[in-house]
């Protein structure tokens, strides 16, 4: 792939969430989902997922303590991005050497897509050096993937192609973004509000998948769907709930398709084209495939 | 020594030839071979059947292994009587409603009625599923046993079988390559335990877990994993109270000669590694 041909940003790096229950929401986080807790600021709670320093943090800032990290090849991308943004009319605001310090990157542009959902577009967030080493053996390899609420799905593609992000399969008017070699790294899903639905992370296999199904039934944690297998992306699921209603999924087993080189396929809105198995959402609508 | 090559078929009593039909076409996936007036065939491979219903007592249960040929036959009625088991040669007409050359039928020391059959029918024509589980085949059973250790002398030494694992004190047996043919499980009588299909992939097992959910059959353990033989399975009721797996990814054994049985501790995660947990099937228990 030349430099010229990918987009210009690589992959999703951290979730920010505003949550009501501080306390209630790191346990949930380390003793139920299983990502390893370290240590942040007073006001934040943070975790590890992989390599990275940091993947998930926690706080009660309701004004800007959500956002989605999305990190970009280098500064003269960010530049560029920048402008070409602001070309576009959408707000953004380079963060200050303060709030790129809490988001542990060298520099950031904090953006907002055309629903109003908090992208910050990094460079060079932190890794660490020491090895990733969860509380409880879920299998967690790495953060893979975001869900978003779009309030203005044309608005917020017109966002991503900024970026130089392509839809690489629609089911219904869900759209699903090719970043990297994955079949996807961001899926938009029609809604009534914005908003982080889920935050997906990768388990080593499919057994992964069905311990954790079977550890949140034990702990009376909801499941909100799976486990099942989202056919457009070949990806194993489970999503269970976490705080404030924000989802966590495990996943496993996305297709790596590779560069673009047919349309985007068209799925009808079914249940059937959100689980391959037959795995149905209940009461979250953007997961229901319109049967809510 | 008894030479069993693989387990050919099971034999069925049923009350309601109708409704063991719909079960097994509408939830199972099997192909209907033939209707007989008191007896319904029914495919799950190359094979001409591998599951045969017949008109009567769901107690009446047979199982089929197929052995090398008439003369390994004849030696085995000889060893088996020897042995002190009552051995019964069957008919041709008999044979012909097994579709097998020959066989002998008698009991196991728990009294499980046996039968050893020679040439058992291939169909030329593939086996074509009613509906869309996976299927690739009948694979094993899980036999009822009143004294395991007993029993397993008995396939281990009588017959061919080899133990590939051990859960407490129950063996899984194989009589090829296969982990496991012959599942033995504690219980207070004689009687067919499970019917295990195969499937292609975990893809099905998770499918046909939602499928049978939907219809309302029971579902009695998993969608889960062994850590014995690396398979993925469902368990589900079917008529009578017949328990039938799914399973996939069963491990082979190598190298016959330097296998050596693993033991697992009698507990819930020796049955699934995943966290399922049975309900509603009766379970091996250790003592």
């Amino acid at each position: 792939m030349s430099s010229t041909d990918h987009p210009l940003v690589t992959s999703v790096c951290y979730v920010r969430l505003a949550i009501a229950e501080l306390q209630a929401g790191a346990r949930f986080a380390s003793d139920i989902f299983g990502l390893q807790r370290v240590a942040g600021p007073d006001d934040e709670m943070a975790f590890r997922s992989d390599h990275r320093f940091r993947t998930v943090s926690f706080s009660s800032d309701a004004n800007n303590g959500s956002s989605t990290g999305v990190e970009v090849w280098s500064e003269s991308a960010l530049d560029r991005i920048e402008k070409l943004l602001r070309d576009h009319d959408f707000v953004v605001t380079r963060a200050t050497p303060d709030v790129c310090r809490r988001r542990h990157v060298r520099a950031a542009l904090l953006a907002e897509d055309g629903s109003g959902n908090k992208i910050d577009l990094v460079v060079r967030p932190s890794q660490s050096g020491r090895r990733y080493f969860p509380s409880r053996d879920a299998g967690i390899t790495c953060l893979h993937s975001v869900g978003l609420r779009s309030t203005d799905l044309d608005r917020d593609l017109e966002f991503w192609k900024v970026l130089g992000v392509q839809v690489r399969d629609w089911v219904g008017d869900i759209a699903y973004l090719q970043i990297d070699g994955f079949h996807h790294r961001v899926a938009l899903y029609p809604a009534k509000r914005n908003g982080l639905l889920y935050a997906a992370f990768e388990v080593e296999t499919l057994d992964s998948i069905m311990q954790n199904s079977y550890f949140m039934q034990e702990s009376q944690v909801r499941i909100v769907q799976g486990p099942g297998r989202e056919p457009c992306s070949e990806q194993m699921f489970l999503h269970v709930e976490g705080p404030d209603g924000v989802i966590f999924s495990y996943v496993n087993g996305m297709t790596e398709p590779g560069p673009m080189r047919r349309p985007a396929r068209q799925f009808p809105l079914a249940p059937e084209s959100l689980c391959s198995w037959g795995s149905e959402s209940k009461d979250v609508p953007e997961l229901s495939a319109g049967s809510v | 020594m008894i030479n069993l090559r693989d387990v050919s078929y099971v034999r069925l009593g049923s009350p309601d030839l109708e409704s063991a039909e719909t079960f097994a076409t509408s939830c199972l996936g099997l192909q209907v071979a033939e209707r007989g007036k008191k007896a319904l065939y029914l495919r799950s491979d190359e094979r001409s059947h591998t599951l045969c219903y017949t008109e009567g007592d769901p107690a009446d249960q047979s199982v089929g292994f197929e052995i090398e040929d008439e003369a390994s036959l004849q030696q085995a009625a000889t060893t088996l009587e020897s042995l002190g088991h009552h051995v019964e040669a069957g008919s041709a007409e008999e044979a012909q409603k097994r579709k097998v050359r020959a066989f002998i039928g008698f009991r196991d020391p728990s009294g499980n009625h046996i039968e050893l059959v020679v040439r058992p029918e291939r169909n030329g024509r593939r086996y074509f599923a009613t509906r869309d589980a996976g299927i690739t085949g009948f694979s094993h059973i899980g036999l009822n046993s009143t004294d395991p250790a007993r029993d397993e002398r008995f396939w281990t030494q009588v017959c061919n079988a080899r133990v590939s694992d051990r859960i407490g004190d129950i063996p899984l047996m194989r009589v090829s390559a296969i982990h496991h043919t012959i599942a033995l499980v504690r219980a207070t009588h004689a009687g067919i335990q499970h019917v295990n299909h195969q499937v292609q992939t975990s893809d099905d097992v998770l499918r046909s877990y939602y499928f049978l959910s939907e219809r309302r059959v029971p579902i009695v353990f998993g969608p889960g994993r062994h850590p014995t033989s690396g398979a993925r399975f469902l368990y589900f009721k079917g008529p009578d109270g017949m328990v039938f797996e799914y399973s996939v990814g069963v491990d082979e054994v190598a190298d016959d000669a330097s296998h050596q049985p693993r033991q697992f501790g009698f507990e819930p995660s020796s049955l699934c590694m995943w966290g399922s947990k049975p309900a509603g099937m009766e379970l091996p228990t250790d003592r």
